[in-house]
């Protein structure tokens, strides 16, 4: 019996402290997780393929006082590997990838991915990443989220699962530009202050 | 004749305006700009493998509250396009973009130019705001405009620069 993606989502749920950033790539790894788990710490790239990877890392960069999860899936990141190698050479201890292991490009219809069944931990770790770990089952993606949590990332972990093509209704339409300054507000990120005539800075928020 | 060595002041401009992350993709007339970047204790450098994820990084740095600036070669523009539209611009990402204007007449490496030819129509036809580097107004000035710029319309602006404005 494979896991499904839901049954992952939802021992993530459980797993993951309030305060971590979550980003998730398009399609149902964006719709399924805001309709389980919709919060402002929550980030969802719509479209984008295979950049959901690259912008959780400037997220872990930027935040080295948070942890930060992404749900990339594998046509996502075949499409963008090079953001796995500069996220082992930039090394943020604040950063967990979950990698969708469904072996097909689920947002578009299902196609089949390019090399697909490909071991994805050896990846990771020839990436250099300082974890990666194949999961089967959403009882052994806790303990692994866990530890990957208490900061000695980046790590990866590959979800095997199967196809989900049918396109789960969020319980929302995502507005991009909201969804991003609901994040901003939610981690108190500092925020333009414009001057007159220009020359404006980014000032912490005011409590 | 200006004296002022440009580069220098293109760096002095970065910390003077607040920028602490650099994400960047090689150049030749970048490298000992990048390598100055990355000794700087003010801001942090991620060398990234490829322009449109290095765009990916940067939107995600200023999502998390950096002010940014992402360091390329023009080529970058033309291979970022799908992550400029499907992400930067269609959240609204206020990043600064200084680009080494490759391909122009300057450039002694003549298979560049039909990059420098393209770019501009490409930047035009993404709908991107730009402006090319004068050589006769200091390069700060136009380096913070082009922040405030992106700032002020909540969209990425790109400076294109000439060989004297970073290659050290």
């Amino acid at each position: 019996m494979v896991t499904t993606r839901e049954a992952y989502f939802r021992a993530m749920a459980d797993a993951l402290p309030a305060e971590t950033l979550v980003v998730t790539s398009l399609g149902n790894a964006s719709y399924l997780w805001a309709a389980i788990r919709d919060r402002p710490e929550n980030f969802y790239v719509e479209d984008a393929m295979g950049l959901a990877l690259p912008l959780a890392l400037g997220v872990a960069v930027a935040r080295p006082d948070r942890q930060v999860v992404v749900v990339e899936g594998d046509g996502g990141l075949l499409m963008h590997m090079g953001g796995l190698i500069t996220v082992g050479a930039a090394a943020p201890s604040n950063l967990t990838v979950l990698l969708i292991q469904n072996g097909v490009h689920a947002a578009s219809g299902g196609q089949a991915l390019t090399n697909a069944g490909l071991d994805f931990a050896a990846l990771g770790l020839a990436a250099r990443l300082k974890g990666a770990r194949n999961i089967e089952t959403a009882d052994s993606l806790r303990p692994a989220l866990a530890e990957a949590l208490e900061g000695s990332g980046p790590m990866l972990l590959a979800l095997a699962t199967a196809p989900d093509p049918e396109v789960v209704v969020p319980p929302a339409g995502f507005d991009p530009v909201a969804t991003k300054r609901r994040f901003q507000d939610a981690i108190e990120a500092p925020r333009y202050v414009p001057i007159l005539f220009g020359g404006g800075r980014l000032e912490p928020r005011r409590r | 004749m200006n004296a002022v060595h440009r580069p220098s002041e293109v760096l002095e401009t970065l910390e003077r305006i607040g920028v602490t992350v650099a994400v960047t993709v090689p150049d030749g007339w970048l490298g000992e700009f990048l390598v100055r970047i990355e000794r700087a204790p003010w801001i942090t450098l991620v060398r990234a493998t490829h322009e449109e994820e290095a765009l990916a990084i940067s939107c995600g740095a200023r999502l998390g509250g950096a002010r940014t600036a992402l360091v390329i070669q023009n080529v970058g523009l033309l291979s970022m396009g799908a992550g400029m539209v499907c992400l930067a611009q269609r959240y609204q990402f206020p990043l600064l973009i200084l680009a080494s204007y490759r391909g122009t007449p300057d450039d002694p490496v003549f298979y560049h130019v039909p990059k420098g030819r393209a770019t501009e129509p490409v930047l035009r036809g993404l709908g991107l705001g730009y402006a090319v580097a004068d050589r006769d107004r200091p390069i700060g000035p136009q380096v913070e405009s082009a922040a405030t710029y992106a700032e002020e319309a909540s969209c990425p602006f790109v400076l294109l620069l000439g060989r004297e404005d970073v290659q050290w």
